[in-house]
């Protein structure tokens, strides 16, 4: 890597902490060009999640020396936070507690301009703002005033914009000064090997990592690239994946072997720590205990409550009215009715399947008089099935539709899915399944 | 500092300098701010208003006149030459002492800022505005056998305009009250405006005493730069004619008219730079300004857009004829843009190029767009005629 104004030894090293970033950390540099020459006002650099934006940016600011400003726009939820960590990084807190309390954007400039002529810039500021998309929903004028804040203070400062959403969605509609667009392209296979065996283990040699790192990729590469999750993943699995050679039941060359033993592992990771079903910690508790046979309860598993048994009955009859065309009601739920066949006598949008259009709204009477049906006893109409219903609404298991009247024949929708269903009526013996015009 | 200094800008070091030819002495006495000393073609207006504003003065007692008329027609110039004329008689102890104040309702931050003004104007005294108005209540209400009458000039009146309309409503009220001696004149624009925007007590109180200028007449414009002129021989005849038969037709605003004038002088005298002409401002200087000043700029900047972005409005007026309606979306638009792109043997541009140009137009005006986070679906409408694109795109 060769950029004049900057010490070689330092550069070098740089290119070592940044493997598969050169080409874009020789753009960046030249077109910062020398630290005391002008550089472009606004730099635009977008990419997908972990393609090393802030990662090379950060590093190129901190090595080479220069003077700078992170900030991450989430945090800034007023420009007033924005402007305070610029003026602290780059004149100290003097500058920064002469902040008016509510500053505007012409106070920033005005103080910017005040201090950067008693200490004028040697060297390019740099002012990064990390998830810019951020900045577009503040003032609306912050953005475009951001991209030319070289010209408004006449200073050698250099905005440096990062995100993950493309330039055409943040150009204002009054138009703006074009920033220069920077594209961090995602790492490929190669890419992603280089980096990973960066990281091996002190115990074992590297080669063995690289073909563990392979063994990996071949499992995960197609669902994820990114790089961050990868490196976790690997990092998790990796003890199980040496466990023959701990236990000496193969050698290091044996990678067939190895592969055998952890491929139906790294495929169990894959439905249960990537969906975060099972948490990192019991994941490797659960390497530690050798009781992977059991196949771990995640979140979802837990997916079902303990309800009242009315409740139950309640909600199947809510989902069976969310479901079913009110059509057909007098078929499923009336004592006498004959044979049961889809006929035609349904109109053309309620034929096509209800389960893929989602939940529709039911008046109170309806799941009533459902629920009325599907429960064999006798109930008397008491306020504890009517506050249930309400507490129903209250878990979120129910959803009032159109707040206009609470008492008056009220609307609801049923918010939960059908295993949740069916797994309920197993505990009440109830067959939802035969109730469901869509599986007729 | 001093308490109550006097606000001053500092003075220019030299003098200005005086006007040295024809020209720039015609210039001079053109500018809008120079008042003249009489106001040609408004005689009968001055008339009404200074026969209205005297008979108040002498008898003593208030009244409301409302003033209207297009921008540029003489309202304020007219009613401050009344003024002039009735504190000239004052002097001449023909009529009553009486006061004269004043107050702009695009000055103000808020209506209510009204009272303080006044009061301020009045008496010198700084308050809230709730406080202000309290004290110009008692001042108005108050019997005061000695009290001089004041007249009061309220200039863009429709924004005074609250929603309970109370700073309208005072307005008009005081001089109701039997020991007020206050004469309100109010200027706005639209002749309809006690109707459309006041409630009916307020109206009722602005009364019936109402008085609207009619646009300048292309010989009354003439008369206007003629009187201004005085005699200063910088305009062909011709020329004259042809600037205020040009601005009669489209609003008769007779600043509009000067600022043509002013600007016809200097084109000639820098024409008359690069060549020696008859140094007087002829046709041609005038035809130019008029094209400089009324021509729309849209179709200039249709002919000067690059080859993509008149592509785009192409393809913008292709879709519009396409979908029978007024109105596309980028996507549809940027498929059309495709098209054509093959059509004249370009390379089809990306999205992201595509998506530049329609906002590079949009942030001109001469598309209206949704904002840019919808990308494709944005959708898109034009500013222009179809009319005016289709000729500025062919007329080369």
């Amino acid at each position: 890597m060769q950029c004049a104004g900057y010490p070689e030894d330092k550069l070098r090293s740089l290119a070592d902490r940044l493997p598969c970033r050169e080409t874009q950390v020789t753009t960046l540099l030249s077109l910062m060009g020398e630290p005391d020459q002008y550089s472009y006002p606004s730099i635009f650099i977008y990419g997908h999640r972990a393609t090393g934006k802030s990662h090379v940016v950060f590093s190129v600011m901190k090595d080479l020396e220069l003077p700078y400003t992170f900030v991450d726009c989430v945090e800034c939820v007023s420009p007033a936070l924005l402007f305070h960590r610029v003026l602290l990084a780059f004149f100290g807190p003097d500058a920064a507690a002469s902040l008016p309390r509510c500053p505007s954007l012409s106070d920033f400039v005005r103080l910017y301009k005040q201090m950067s002529s008693k200490t004028p810039a040697t060297q390019t500021r740099f002012i990064i703002l990390d998830r810019a998309e951020r900045t577009r929903d503040m003032d609306f004028s912050l953005l475009p005033a951001l991209l030319r804040l070289q010209e408004l203070v006449s200073d050698n400062v250099t905005v440096i914009l990062l995100s993950q959403v493309v330039w055409e969605k943040f150009r204002p509609n009054t138009g703006c000064f074009e920033p220069l667009l920077f594209h961090f392209p995602d790492y490929n296979k190669a890419d992603l090997v280089q980096i990973l065996s960066r990281d091996h283990h002190p115990s074992y040699t590297p080669e063995l990592y690289a073909s563990y790192i392979n063994i990996l990729l071949g499992v995960f590469f197609s669902v994820c690239r990114d790089l961050r999750e990868l490196r976790h993943l690997a990092a998790l699995n990796f003890p199980k994946f040496c466990e023959p050679l701990e236990k000496g039941e193969a050698k290091e060359s044996d990678i067939h072997k190895l592969w055998r033993n952890i491929e139906p592992h790294l495929q169990r990771a894959m439905q249960t720590v990537y969906l975060r079903e099972v948490s990192s910690m019991q994941w490797k508790e659960q390497q530690m205990d050798e009781k992977e046979t059991t196949t771990p309860r995640g979140l979802s598993a837990h997916a079902h409550i303990e309800l009242p048994y009315y409740s139950k009955f309640l909600l199947i009859a809510a989902y069976l009215a969310s479901f079913n065309p009110a059509r057909t009601d007098r078929r499923f739920f009336l004592k006498s009715h004959g044979k049961i066949k889809k006929t035609n006598f349904l109109k053309k949008h309620e034929k096509t399947s209800n389960h893929l259009l989602g939940p529709k709204p039911f008046p109170l009477d309806r799941l009533l008089a459902i629920f009325y049906s599907v429960v064999d006893s006798r109930v008397a109409p008491t306020a504890s099935i009517f506050s249930q219903i309400m507490s129903l609404v209250s878990l979120q298991l129910l959803t009032q539709i159109g707040h206009d009247d609470q008492l008056d024949a009220p609307k609801y929708k049923c918010a939960v899915s059908m295993d949740f269903i069916l797994a309920i009526s197993r505990t009440v013996n109830f067959d939802a399944v035969k109730y469901l015009y869509d599986f007729l | 500092t001093p308490r109550h200094a006097t606000p001053s800008i500092p003075s220019r070091s030299a003098p200005a300098r005086k006007p040295g030819n024809v020209l720039e002495e015609a210039r001079a006495r053109l500018h809008v701010s120079s008042v003249p000393e009489s106001l040609p073609c408004r005689e009968q207006e001055f008339q009404d208003i200074y026969n209205f504003v005297e008979s108040k003065v002498i008898d003593g007692t208030g009244g409301c006149m409302y003033i209207s008329g297009v921008p540029g027609t003489g309202k304020t110039a007219t009613v401050h030459e009344v003024i002039r004329s009735l504190q000239q008689a004052s002097e001449q102890d023909e009529i009553p002492q009486f006061r004269f104040i004043e107050i702009n309702g695009m000055k103000m931050t808020d209506p209510h800022q009204a009272y303080v003004q006044i009061l301020q104007k009045l008496t010198d005294q700084k308050a809230t505005p709730d406080h202000a108005a309290a004290l110009l209540e008692k001042r108005f209400s108050a019997p005061a056998p000695k009290k001089e009458t004041t007249v009061l000039l309220v200039d863009e009146l429709d924004l005074l305009w609250t929603r309970k309309q109370n700073v309208m409503y005072n307005l008009f009220d005081w001089p109701t009250r039997r020991n007020a001696r206050l004469v309100v004149l109010t200027i706005a624009n639209t002749m309809d405006l006690p109707e459309r925007i006041m409630i009916n007590r307020v109206a009722s109180r602005l009364g019936l005493t109402r008085m609207s200028f009619q646009p300048y007449t292309f010989k009354q414009l003439q008369q206007i730069i003629t009187s201004r002129l005085n005699r200063v021989k910088a305009f062909e005849e011709d020329a004259l004619q042809l600037v205020s038969r040009k601005v009669a037709a489209l609003s008769g605003d007779a600043r509009r008219c000067l600022d043509i004038c002013r600007r016809a002088t200097e084109i000639c005298e820098h024409s008359a730079g690069l060549q020696k002409g008859s140094g007087l401002v002829a046709m041609s200087h005038v035809m130019e300004t008029l094209d400089e000043m009324f021509s729309s700029s849209y179709i200039t900047a249709i002919r000067c857009a690059s080859l993509q972005e008149q592509l785009f409005l192409r393809a913008v007026i292709a879709e519009f004829r396409r979908l029978g309606l007024e109105e596309a979306t980028f996507q549809q638009v940027f498929v059309q843009h495709q098209a054509l792109c093959r059509v004249e043997g370009l390379q089809p541009a990306s999205v992201s190029e595509g998506l530049a140009v329609c906002q590079r137009l949009g942030s001109c005006r001469l598309l209206l767009l949704e904002g840019s986070r919808l990308d494709l679906l944005l959708r898109i409408r034009l500013n222009v005629s179809q009319d005016d694109v289709l000729y500025a795109l062919k007329a080369d």
